[in-house]
């Protein structure tokens, strides 16, 4: 039985920036396109139609961003994280769960996205705890995505929350 | 528009199931077997293939934008991720004002299912539009 899955290494990560994506620029027909899914099977507003700016749900990563850089030291791995962290590159156990499940999200927002925006998003090292639940002992995880516009203007923090176990 | 406390907001509505799901799929590129394929869904311990949690936080946002207008501003957002979008369901975002200062209202906001049973409950805060 895990006795514990917090190490020093997990513990003292939090905070580190782990990667950089840059997004290519936002078109109107995506923006379009994920209203459409997003109110279906009732119209989008038209707002978002003849769009010139995103609904604050909108992901301009979704397909895959137009650069990608690890700024963690030695990670050559050349894998892209969407929406978690390279923990093998940050040093941590190589953890054997039986399930990981979406925890949930805490966004912050600021300015919105506009058609023709090219988003910047650094993720970085959240908090690692630990908690008793009726699986055995599981493990919270945090990954904090940040996005900035080309201006340097916050579009939101988000936090990230994961349960594995 | 004058907005207190114990104000239940116009709620948001859809019936789920792979037409959403896929749909959404394809915009978020999505494409996970718990989500796709049943036999997944239920190897997950869902009896099933189930929603994204990404639709059940798009569906809050739907509901909050709609009520604070073009002009109003969603300032923060944070739910968690209860239990499962399960094929069939008809989920409705909810939301009930908990506080009014300045400008800035909060509210505890949550998607549930038919049965009343919360599958993603949280909180925001919110400026109405002028």
């Amino acid at each position: 039985m895990t006795e514990t899955y917090l190490n020093d290494t997990v513990i003292n990560a939090k905070g580190t920036p782990c990667s950089r994506s840059v997004s290519y620029p936002i078109e109107a027909s995506a923006i379009r396109k994920w209203a459409i899914a997003v109110y279906w099977p009732e119209p989008a507003p038209e707002v978002f139609m003849y769009a010139e700016y995103a609904p604050e749900d909108f992901d301009p990563f979704a397909w895959g961003p137009a650069s990608y850089e690890s700024l963690l030291p030695g990670d050559d791995s050349g894998v892209v994280y969407r929406h978690g962290i390279n923990e093998r590159a940050l040093g941590f156990p190589e953890w054997k769960f039986r399930a990981g499940l979406n925890g949930g999200m805490n966004c912050t927002y600021g300015v919105r996205m506009h058609v023709g925006d090219v988003i910047t998003d650094v993720k970085s090292v959240g908090e690692y705890t630990e908690r008793q639940g009726r699986n055995g002992l599981m493990l919270i995880t945090q990954s904090i995505s940040t996005w900035t516009n080309q201006r340097n203007e916050l579009v939101k923090r988000t936090i990230n929350t994961g349960i594995c176990y | 528009m004058t907005v207190k406390v114990g104000d239940e907001i116009p709620t948001f509505t859809r019936e789920t199931g792979f037409a959403n799901w896929n749909r959404y799929a394809a915009v978020n590129d999505e494409f996970v077997p718990i989500h796709m394929d049943d036999a997944a869904g239920e190897a997950a311990g869902n009896g099933g293939a189930f929603g994204m949690g990404n639709l059940q936080w798009a569906y809050l946002h739907n509901m909050l934008r709609s009520w604070i207008g073009e002009n109003g501003e969603i300032l923060s957002i944070e739910v968690q991720f209860r239990s499962p979008n399960v094929k069939g369901q008809t989920v409705t975002a909810k939301g009930v004002v908990t506080a009014v200062d300045g400008d800035v209202i909060s509210l505890d906001v949550w998607t549930e299912q038919q049965e009343g049973t919360k599958l993603a409950p949280g909180s925001a805060k919110v400026k109405m539009g002028k």
